[in-house]
């Protein structure tokens, strides 16, 4: 036991030490208002232009390589602006992307400059501007903005509206920021970052925030069936079980259609379930340890906190309304 | 009964919220078995961008992998015989295995693991909640 609570006690003090940490990182990188305004340039550049500017695509400059950039940001940030809100050689205009604001686009250059080691770029204010070697005063800046009680940042507020819940801001990060990847390792760079894919796919609420059978049905996704051919269609087999759940809970709807549109019977039958309707002890607590229907649902498939998914279908209760 | 059923559900409610201390995805498996052994990073294999491009069939049931991370026992010699990843990352499905680094992208360190599962999850909780009923 004694060795248990010190285990805790461990696990307890590591979370700590890792929020301080993040604190530390948070203030060195640079004021708090630059941190907030590079973070808006990093989503706009996560979506619309790392797909080339990551690996440097058709000789675009790569983000992270002062030698790429370096004589660009010699002809000034408005030059480079213009040819970035405008399109330049192989550049489109906005990266392809005309939705984007020129405010964005401006953030998305200063983030791609700051990340590549041009340090001034962190500072600058929102407008636009022309290129003035960096006020140095950071550190006063730190403190004074540490004081001023923002809505927005994390760390600088006991009372965030939402204490345990992950702001959007942390979902669906970039391989390089997602505490997974190595940032050291260059092939970190060249990986997708998840919201580039999820843009274009239904959304959902939990999980990749991806909503897989809407994506599928909706052919926003093409999965191959068969490792060679884009040819071969899924043997879809449309048969539902309902288990019927004592209490209030509604009763669960095992749908095979969408199960076979992904997976093979042999996945399922007989190392997960004998294929005969009743036949199966399945417990929201073995679900919740990784077992049956939790084998999937909690790991790779939707996860388990999405209740109404799987129980779907209204029963009569005798005492109270619906 | 119902103490068979407060319990996980309390858990899970619990843990869903419970920050995680990595952001990575949701379904990205790390496998470190001999890598960190034999030092290279661990392997980080996504899920999510795996699944826009294949069933889940073709890797779990054509290709053999269990439904288990770190429970293939893959290598690289597995790999360069065209077993497992290397069915596909041999040049004609997908690119060669010469680009250690985009596969052995993971912190140093990292044990295996697949991330924001619920059993990882509750695992942290329960330890906590012993104490608690001690
Ligand atoms: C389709 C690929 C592609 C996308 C997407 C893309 N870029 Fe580029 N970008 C390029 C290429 C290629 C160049 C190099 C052009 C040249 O000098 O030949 C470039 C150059 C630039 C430059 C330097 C221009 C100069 O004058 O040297 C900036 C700034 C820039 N891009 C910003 C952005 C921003 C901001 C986005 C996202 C909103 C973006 N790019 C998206 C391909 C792309
Ligand atoms: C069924 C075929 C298949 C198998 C098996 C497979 N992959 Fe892939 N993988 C692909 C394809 C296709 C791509 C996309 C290739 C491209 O972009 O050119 C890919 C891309 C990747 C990427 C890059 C993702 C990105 O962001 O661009 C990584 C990392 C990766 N695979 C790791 C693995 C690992 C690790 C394994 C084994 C555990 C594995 N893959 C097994 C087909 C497969
Ligand atoms: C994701 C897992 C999964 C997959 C894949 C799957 N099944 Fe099932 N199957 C189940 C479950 C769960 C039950 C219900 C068992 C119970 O009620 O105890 C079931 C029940 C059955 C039954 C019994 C029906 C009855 O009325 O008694 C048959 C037959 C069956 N499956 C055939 C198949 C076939 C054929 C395939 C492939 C085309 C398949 N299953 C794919 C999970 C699966
Ligand atoms: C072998 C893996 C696997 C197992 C086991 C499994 N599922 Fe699924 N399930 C999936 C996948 C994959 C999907 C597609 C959606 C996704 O990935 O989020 C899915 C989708 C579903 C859907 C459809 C949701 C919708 O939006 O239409 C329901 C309902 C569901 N599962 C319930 C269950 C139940 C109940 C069980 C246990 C009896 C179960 N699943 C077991 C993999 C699995
Ligand atoms: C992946 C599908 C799935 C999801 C998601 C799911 N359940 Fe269940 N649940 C089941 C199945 C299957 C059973 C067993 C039904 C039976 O007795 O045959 C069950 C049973 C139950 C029971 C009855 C007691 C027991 O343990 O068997 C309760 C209560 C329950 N679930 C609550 C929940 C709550 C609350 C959530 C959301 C946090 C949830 N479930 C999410 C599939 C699911
Ligand atoms: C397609 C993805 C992929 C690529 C590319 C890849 N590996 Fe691996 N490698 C793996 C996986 C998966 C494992 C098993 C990881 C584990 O269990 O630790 C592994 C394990 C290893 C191991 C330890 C086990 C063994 O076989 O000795 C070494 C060493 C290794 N890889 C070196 C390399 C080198 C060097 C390259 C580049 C030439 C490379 N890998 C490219 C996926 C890959
Ligand atoms: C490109 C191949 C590929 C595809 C497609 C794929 N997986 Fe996997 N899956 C893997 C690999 C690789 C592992 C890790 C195995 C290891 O570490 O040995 C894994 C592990 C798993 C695990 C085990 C997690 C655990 O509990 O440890 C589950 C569950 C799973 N996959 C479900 C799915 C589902 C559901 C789908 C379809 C939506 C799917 N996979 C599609 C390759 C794939």
């Amino acid at each position: 036991m004694e060795s248990l609570r010190k285990n805790i006690s461990n696990l307890f003090l590591n979370r700590i030490a890792l929020k301080v940490v993040c604190i530390l990182l948070m203030l060195t990188t640079g004021s708090l208002h630059a941190a907030v305004e590079i973070q808006s340039g990093k989503s706009i550049y996560d979506v619309s232009c790392s797909g080339c500017h990551a690996a440097g695509v058709l000789e675009a400059p790569k983000l992270g390589s002062q030698t790429d950039w370096d004589a660009r940001e010699k002809q000034g940030f408005d030059v480079l602006q213009k040819h970035a809100l405008k399109g330049f050689k192989n550049m489109p205009a906005k990266g392809g992307n005309p939705a984007l604001k020129d405010s964005e686009i401006v953030n998305a250059i200063k983030y791609m400059l700051a990340q590549s080691g041009f340090e001034q770029y962190k500072d600058k204010p929102l407008s636009k501007t022309k290129t003035k070697p960096a006020k140095k005063s950071a550190p006063k800046k730190i403190a004074k903005v540490k004081l001023k009680p923002s809505k927005n940042i994390r760390t600088s507020s006991a009372n965030r509206f939402n204490r345990l819940m992950k702001p959007a801001s942390e979902l669906n990060l970039a391989p390089a920021k997602d505490g997974l990847h190595d940032p050291e390792n260059e092939g970190t760079l060249l990986l997708q970052p998840p919201k580039q894919a999820f843009e274009l796919l239904s959304s959902a609420k939990s999980g990749n925030r991806v909503d897989w059978v809407k994506s599928l049905e909706n052919k926003e996704i093409f999965p191959r069936y068969d490792r060679l051919s884009d040819e071969i269609k899924p043997v879809v087999m449309d048969l539902n079980i309902v288990r019927e759940v004592k209490g209030s809970m509604p009763n669960v709807v095992y749908p095979h259609k969408q199960h076979t549109e992904w997976l093979d019977c042999s996945n399922c039958h007989p190392a997960i379930f004998i294929p005969q309707k009743g036949a199966n002890q399945i417990s929201m607590a073995s679900i919740l340890l990784g077992q049956q229907c939790g084998v999937c649902h909690g790991k790779v498939a939707f996860p388990v906190s999405e209740c109404r998914k799987c129980h779907s279908q209204k029963k009569n209760l005798k005492t109270g309304n619906k | 009964m119902s103490f068979r059923l407060n319990i996980p559900v309390f858990l899970l409610v619990s843990s869903i919220f419970y920050p995680a201390i990595s952001q990575a995805e949701y379904g990205d498996v790390l496998i470190n078995n001999y890598s960190d052994e034999a030092g290279m990073r661990p392997v980080v294999f996504p899920h999510w961008f795996h699944r826009i491009r294949f069933r889940c069939k073709v890797c779990h049931a054509d290709l053999g992998f269990k439904f288990e991370a770190g429970g293939n026992e893959i290598n690289m010699l597995k790999i360069i015989d065209g077993e497992y990843c290397g069915a596909c990352h041999n040049g004609e499905v997908a690119w060669s295995v010469e680009n250690c680094d985009v596969c052995h992208s993971g912190k140093p360190g990292t044990p295996t693991q697949v991330h924001h599962s619920t059993t990882s999850k509750l695992f942290t909780l329960s330890s906590k909640k012993s104490k608690g009923d001690k």
